[in-house]
């Protein structure tokens, strides 16, 4: 009683879990246009997600799995199922999640079939996936009730069914080792612990080997998503999108909620998208208004770019941005390759590449 | 007529046989601005309310166009053309602007409407944005401040005196108050001014005086100044190089997030705005006056409240806070050293030690039931000889000390309670030169430390030397981040005012 009286005043006065605030870009994060200026290697029908593999750059593409050789990419291997997730093993395999219910593992990526397969019925929504201690292979499953493709869905149900799995590969065993998460998506190792993103919650957890968890990095103003280690120590997150003080407040409004997503097609919902700017039924917030044609670039966004780089133990360095009036937006994976920062925009379905030495030395100067 | 319109010979003042000025020898001529340049105690702001009738001499003599002198009210100083525009308001808060203006020039018969229209007409010819009928108490600093200038302009001064008159302007306002000031000059008026921006001394004044300990050091034509000259001269030393130096070719990497701001809104100050504080750092906050900036870190210290409704949210190392009243912050590591030191940073009649000893009491829950002046004294001890504070002893009154050691006072009263969070408001103040080099180097010491610094401040170069990254404030929000590395005084001016 005194729970819904508390939450009744929360709601009219604006306060408590009813606050619609939204933190700024500053600090690490100030805004910038480096993301939008980098420069294009390729586009793709329905990136997913790259992997860095025996000195070779893949790309999940739909069911194909992707070779970037020079500035082109050549096929390797179709799947039948759409590629949620991939990522290159320490021994020089690639391990692939399908259609977020199976995660093979190649012996090399060019392999005619799956050195070992893993077919947990539990398994339902995995997105990431990132090589664990001894020898095991991490992965975050986002939801229990909804498929990756459906992730703005499980969002506007504030699903919160996210999980980290541990694949044990010597075993074949799959253990579960978190849940309960509100939307899971990025995981890599920590030290003793594992870094995870939660992408509801907009902000990093560690989960320790008890299973103890602890904020690393919160209150983002964005969507964080996979993770990578970065080359000189830390880590590249990404971010798939920017949050917006529209989405908070209907997603505090659970009638409105319902009936947006009874009555009206996905593509025009008021939630965060990969892309937009593309029909006038777009809905926008008050500041994202076109002047002369132009969107202001501190507009509110309805999708974004970003890429955020973290020191060893979480704190945010820079951040490389592809703003409001920008199109490389929706970026969810990023990987470090031979002096450059391989980014998939999965808004415009772009592969960006970034020169590392002149980002650092403009950024961290 | 002699050239000189005022002379003071052999001036001398003491307060409880301690001298403020001695044998001070100064001359205004007529139709110059004349500055007064020093250290707080080396006597400038005695000597001008000896030349207002504030104070009378202890010893010495005093001319005005080439007459003994020696006014014993400001009235009597009034009546010989001398006015003078206090640092500290001498407006009556109750009254409206027109009729502040007019205090003291009643009729028998007075009607409101004639001297508001009067007051409106005498303010549009200054250029000066203020309503006559605003209640003073309610105007910004700024505003009271032009007031104050357009009342001694009103009263026909032939010299007027002008106390730290820039201090609170805004740099619109101050290019304003040097046009004012200029034509003052040419209709023959006599100003002399005290600063502590050597630049409008060396920009505005055509001699500059300078005193240190209370005797004369130098007097010369402004161009034969520049800034490590006069420096040297106040302080003795060259500071040129500490103080406000050079470019920053490095600044501290942000540490974790301590301070989150989202959002927040008290109308109509602060309107959506929204900030972080990293630890070890110092963040620079710089805005025109009325940009929400005090505002935003007063919320933030539960020194004001924000918005009832929807006001958006302060969290403070990732929880959200909302502090109703100061004591919660402080006792969650958040210190805010006001920038309004005399009235809401120390107790005045109390000593230094006492002072310190509060401090340490407002962290504490609930007080503390039985206090230990032996705790209080030593407290006080440890920290006058940490920040260097200039006392004559433990019992010494804070009344009784310079602005730049009452300000060491106030800081040392923040940091007593070991915050997290220190804000400083404007921290150099109506401070002297040398005690600004040492509360720079306090702030810079509490960032090495690894503490969360902000520093808000009007004077740009402050902004510029101190900090690692700076916001800027417009309109009630944070409109623009710079990291010192990147920022000049071009861009952060232009995003302050555009």
């Amino acid at each position: 009683m005194i729970a819904a009286l508390k939450q009744f005043a929360d709601r009219f006065l604006g306060r408590g879990e009813a606050t619609i605030t939204v933190p700024s870009f500053d600090g690490a994060l100030k805004p910038n246009q480096i993301l939008e200026q980098a420069e294009t290697v390729a586009t793709f029908e329905a990136p997913e997600d790259l992997a860095a593999c025996g000195g070779a750059l893949y790309i999940a593409d739909g069911p194909l799995l992707r070779r970037l050789v020079g500035d082109s990419a050549t096929l390797v291997r179709r799947f039948d199922r759409p590629i949620t997730a991939l990522c290159g093993l320490p021994d020089g395999g690639l391990a692939v999640a399908l259609d977020g219910h199976e995660v093979q593992l190649l012996l090399k990526p060019s392999a005619s079939g799956p050195a070992l397969s893993f077919t947990d019925s539990s398994l339902n929504a995995v997105n990431a996936l990132a090589p664990g201690p001894q020898g095991t292979l991490l992965a975050t499953d986002g939801s229990t009730a909804r498929p990756t493709r459906h992730w703005v869905r499980d969002l506007m149900e504030r699903g919160r069914t996210g999980r980290v799995w541990q694949l044990d590969i010597a075993r074949h065993r799959v253990s579960l080792i978190a849940d309960g998460l509100h939307y899971a998506f990025g995981v890599a190792a920590f030290g003793d612990e594992l870094l995870v993103s939660e992408s509801w919650r907009h902000r990093l957890i560690a989960i320790a080997q008890d299973g103890r968890r602890r904020a690393v990095l919160d209150h983002l103003p964005v969507y964080p998503s996979r993770l990578q280690p970065a080359e000189a120590g830390g880590f590249w997150l990404t971010a798939f999108t920017a949050r917006t003080q529209l989405v908070e407040f209907v997603l505090r409004e659970a009638a409105y909620r319902r009936r947006m997503m009874k009555e009206i097609d996905p593509e025009f919902w008021i939630a965060p998208k990969l892309r937009s700017g593309f029909s006038f039924l777009e809905p926008m917030q008050g500041a994202h208004i076109k002047t002369m044609g132009v969107i202001k670039p501190w507009a509110p966004p309805r999708s974004y770019g970003l890429i955020i780089r973290l020191d060893d133990r979480g704190v945010p360095l820079y951040a490389l941005h592809s703003r409001v009036d920008g199109v490389n937006h929706g970026i969810v994976a990023a990987v470090e390759l031979d002096g450059a920062l391989y980014a998939l925009a999965k808004g415009p379905g772009r592969l960006l590449r970034l020169p590392l030495a002149a980002i650092e030395q403009e950024l961290r100067a | 007529m002699s050239d000189i319109a005022l002379a003071l010979r052999n001036a001398t003042k003491l307060y409880a046989g301690v001298p403020a000025i001695e044998a001070v020898d100064f001359e205004l001529h007529r139709g110059e601005i004349h500055a007064l340049v020093g250290e707080n105690g080396a006597g400038k702001s005695t000597l001008t309310k000896v030349m207002a009738g504030v104070v009378a001499l202890t010893s010495g003599t005093m001319q005005v166009n080439g007459r003994d002198a020696a006014p014993r009210t400001p009235l009597e100083a009034r009546h010989l053309g001398i006015a003078m525009v206090f640092q500290e308001n001498s407006l009556v808060p109750t009254m409206t602007v027109a009729q502040n203006l007019f205090l003291g020039q009643e009729r028998f018969y007075n009607r409101l409407r004639g001297i508001y229209i009067a007051a409106q007409q005498f303010l549009q010819s200054l250029n000066f944005d203020v309503t006559p009928t605003a209640t003073v108490g309610m105007l910004g600093a700024a505003k009271k401040q032009m007031v104050e200038i357009a009342r001694a302009v009103l009263h026909d001064a032939k010299v007027i005196i002008f106390d730290e008159p820039t201090a609170t302007l805004t740099p619109e306002e101050k290019k304003y108050f040097f046009d004012l000031v200029r034509d003052l000059k040419r209709r023959g008026v006599s100003i002399v001014f005290i600063s502590h921006a050597l630049e409008e001394a060396l920009d505005l004044a055509d001699r500059i005086t300078i005193l240190r300990d209370g005797k004369h050091v130098v007097t010369d034509d402004a161009v034969n100044f520049d800034r490590a000259r006069i420096i040297q001269a106040m302080v003795g030393r060259d500071l040129s190089n500490t103080l406000y130096g050079a470019r920053k070719n490095s600044v501290r990497p942000a540490g974790a997030r301590v301070l989150t701001v989202q959002n927040l809104k008290m109308a109509p100050m602060v309107k959506n705005n929204s900030l972080s504080v990293f630890a070890g750092q110092i963040t620079g906050v710089f805005g025109l006056v009325g940009a929400g900036r005090t505002e935003t870190f007063k919320i933030v210290a539960g020194v004001l409240k924000r918005d009832f409704f929807h006001g958006g949210e302060v969290i403070l190392h990732d929880r959200p806070v909302r502090y109703l009243v100061p004591a919660p912050a402080v006792r969650d590591g958040i210190a805010y050293i006001t920038e309004d030191r005399k009235v809401e940073g120390f107790f005045e009649t109390m000593s230094v030690a006492r002072n310190i000893y509060l401090g340490l009491l407002a962290k504490m829950p609930g007080g503390r039931f039985l206090l230990s002046p032996r705790e209080a004294d030593q407290l006080g001890k440890s920290w006058v000889e940490k920040l260097r504070v200039r006392v004559t002893g433990n019992a010494m009154k804070v009344v009784e000390l310079s602005g730049g050691n009452q300000q060491k006072v106030v800081i040392a009263k923040s940091l007593v309670q070991d915050p997290d969070l220190i804000i400083f408001d404007e921290p150099t103040r109506g401070v002297d030169v040398g005690a600004i080099v040492e509360i720079h180097d306090l702030i810079q010491s509490l960032a090495d430390q690894g503490k969360a610094v902000v520093v808000i401040s009007s004077y740009l170069p402050e902004v510029m030397a101190l900090s690692d990254r700076i916001l800027v404030a417009r309109q009630g929000k944070v409109v623009e981040e710079f990291s010192a590395l990147e920022a000049t005084e071009e861009k952060i001016m232009y995003a302050a005012v555009h």
